[in-house]
């Protein structure tokens, strides 16, 4: 026979509020060893009051004070393991690289889509000169029309650092959108990947009937390997989403999504210092002629070079973990 | 009285009990994105005002930086953006401050409080939530998801909930019995709902308008019955009689 409400309520309140209490404690961190105790068996108390309060009362503010109160000791209680900066340091020097290699195909399908709308743009301006009034920015135009680099105007305009810094922001907006605009089923990293080439591919190409052709190669050789890249591999993890949304197997789409997605923001996450550390090379070295051309191309390279062999090489003589399903 | 009809969050626990958080809607999160927003939006005024009552030529003071501390200034001040609401969830237990005022908090969804990775992938996912603007992306997922979630969540795989404050004072707070008024005898055990519909009045009693208290404490003793006319009659004399009645009735059931 179950006990009235009120009388429930007064002959445990004592014990709830004494939680309350010490969760509050919890919180700022400052209890005793002997206080963690009372709270477990406090907890453990609350839950099954909980339990009597689902049967007997259910729907009442009891019931739900009493909800309430177990989430809070619930979170306090299981607490996920913390990040720190070993699993930062382990995750760069071996998961980064090493999902990177397990999603392989999503970043080559990138690639494919990147380079394909690269071949388009250029192909239609080569044909078609006035498909690059399409294609190619007016601001762009103009400068190509007048025979000079829109390039040669950065530095002169704005000091090389504030620009580095813009387009360390920039680039950074354009890997999250590319990446994250994967959750409208991979179309729209699909998209801003064709985009993206068809406008560089244009560009090229108008630089190429204007015979401007190397001083873009100038302009582009030193981030460009790298940056490009960046982009595809954020690409490669839109498509990864997209995937998981498009089939997401024997899971129910969102829980699909997010064990897919995981691993996905992980190569995201993994591109943003290479990121920025090529904003800075874009700043100060790409523009200009401070540098010359061959010096640049040979910085680009070797910044792509070194950047894939970290990709496929890091952490791979350390057996490669099964890729690890977080419990939760 | 019943939260059977809004969204929960049903969390299954190692203790056997099915714990069930009430999860926050859209027209929460709007309001806590508000207050996050112009707290954000005000330190930057501050900020910039205080930094030109320091130096007069602002533009002057930033070109003279050292290339690199430039660099690091632009990239600090557009991460600020993305670390606020981060550093916010994962340091103050899911809460960002608008989040705090708004008492509503991040978690993920098994209850659990979100760790670095989580918060910085719905956080991320801002960017495309805000497409094509003012979080029209968010705001379609949040509603056709049944537990409010926009895109970033759904990714990261968290949820909001709601925190209610709950007052159990009703419960005990009931306790002064008054003599004179007529005593409930031999009356049926009342269910919890309707020992939760009588506190709630008597809760709420001294600020209802003398029309409506009448008329809502008449319904009650009607409803609970077991009163000969005579008693009713002399119950329902007076609001205070009316209320003395239904207190003692409460607490009988203790």
């Amino acid at each position: 026979m179950a006990v009235a409400l009120p009388a429930f309520v007064a002959s445990h309140r004592g014990s709830w509020d004494s939680l309350e209490a010490l969760l509050t404690r919890q919180r700022e961190g400052t209890l005793t060893l002997e206080e963690l105790r009372t709270l477990d068996t406090l907890y453990r108390r609350a839950a099954s009051d909980l339990a009597h309060a689902q049967t007997f009362y259910p729907g009442t503010d009891a019931h739900r004070f009493l909800n309430q109160l177990c989430a809070r000791a619930y979170a306090a209680i299981y607490q996920p393991p913390r990040e720190r900066w070993a699993s930062v340091r382990a995750f760069f020097r071996r998961e980064f690289p090493q999902t990177l290699r397990r999603e392989l195909r999503y970043v080559g399908a990138s690639a494919a889509l990147f380079i394909l709308g690269l071949l388009l743009g250029a192909l239609v301006v080569l044909w078609e000169p006035r498909g690059a009034e399409l294609l190619v920015p007016a601001g762009v135009r103009q400068y190509v029309a007048q025979g000079r680099m829109w390039t040669d105007d950065i530095l002169s305009v704005a000091p090389p650092n504030s620009v580095s810094s813009g387009i360390a922001t920039n680039n950074l907006t354009v890997t999250i959108l590319t990446f994250a605009m994967g959750l409208f089923y991979g179309l729209g990293t699909v998209f801003i990947l064709v985009n993206n080439g068809v406008q560089i591919g244009a560009i090229a190409a108008l630089c190429a009937r204007e015979g401007m052709l190397g001083r873009l190669m100038d302009f582009i050789s030193a981030h460009g390997p790298v940056e490009l890249s960046v982009i595809v591999i954020a690409g490669g993890a839109g498509l990864m989403v997209g995937q998981s949304l498009i089939d997401p197997g024997e899971l129910p789409r969102g829980q699909a999504l997010a064990l897919r997605g995981r691993e996905a923001v992980k190569l995201v996450l993994g591109c943003a210092p290479f990121l920025a550390l090529i904003g800075v090379v874009e700043g100060y070295v790409s523009p200009g002629d401070l540098f010359p051309t061959w010096a640049k191309a040979a910085l680009g390279l070797a910044l792509g070079g070194l950047f894939w062999g970290y990709l496929l090489r890091a952490g791979s003589a350390e057996a490669e973990t099964v890729p690890e399903v977080r419990a939760s | 009285m019943s939260t059977a009809s809004t969204p929960h969050l049903a969390v299954a626990t190692p203790e056997r009990v099915a714990l069930s958080l009430p999860v926050a809607g859209i027209g929460y999160r709007c309001l806590a994105w508000l207050v996050d927003a112009s707290l954000l939006f005000f330190f930057w005024v501050v900020a910039y005002f205080v930094f030109t009552l320091l130096v007069s030529d602002v533009l002057g003071v930033f070109q003279g930086l050292s290339g690199a501390g430039q660099t690091l200034l632009v990239v600090g001040i557009f991460a600020t953006q993305w670390l606020y609401w981060t550093l916010g969830e994962v340091f103050f237990h899911g809460q960002t401050p608008g989040k705090r005022a708004l008492r509503i908090r991040v978690v993920r969804l098994d209850g659990s409080p979100v760790g670095l990775y989580e918060s910085a992938v719905r956080n991320l996912c801002r960017a495309v939530d805000f497409l094509p603007g003012v979080y029209a992306a968010g705001c379609i997922s949040m509603l056709l998801t049944p537990q409010h979630r926009r895109l970033g969540d759904l990714l990261a795989g968290t949820v909001l909930v709601r925190e209610e404050r709950i007052d159990l004072d009703k419960y005990t707070a009931t306790r002064a019995p008054e003599a004179g008024a007529p005593g409930p005898k031999a009356t049926r055990a009342l269910t919890p709902d309707e020992v939760e519909l009588v506190l709630a009045f008597l809760t709420r009693a001294p600020g209802l308008h003398a029309d409506v208290r009448r008329r809502m404490g008449t319904k009650l003793v009607e409803k609970l019955g077991g009163l000969t006319s005579e008693e009713q009659v002399t119950v329902l004399a007076s609001a205070e009689a009316t209320e003395a009645f239904l207190r003692a009735h409460v607490q009988v059931e203790r």
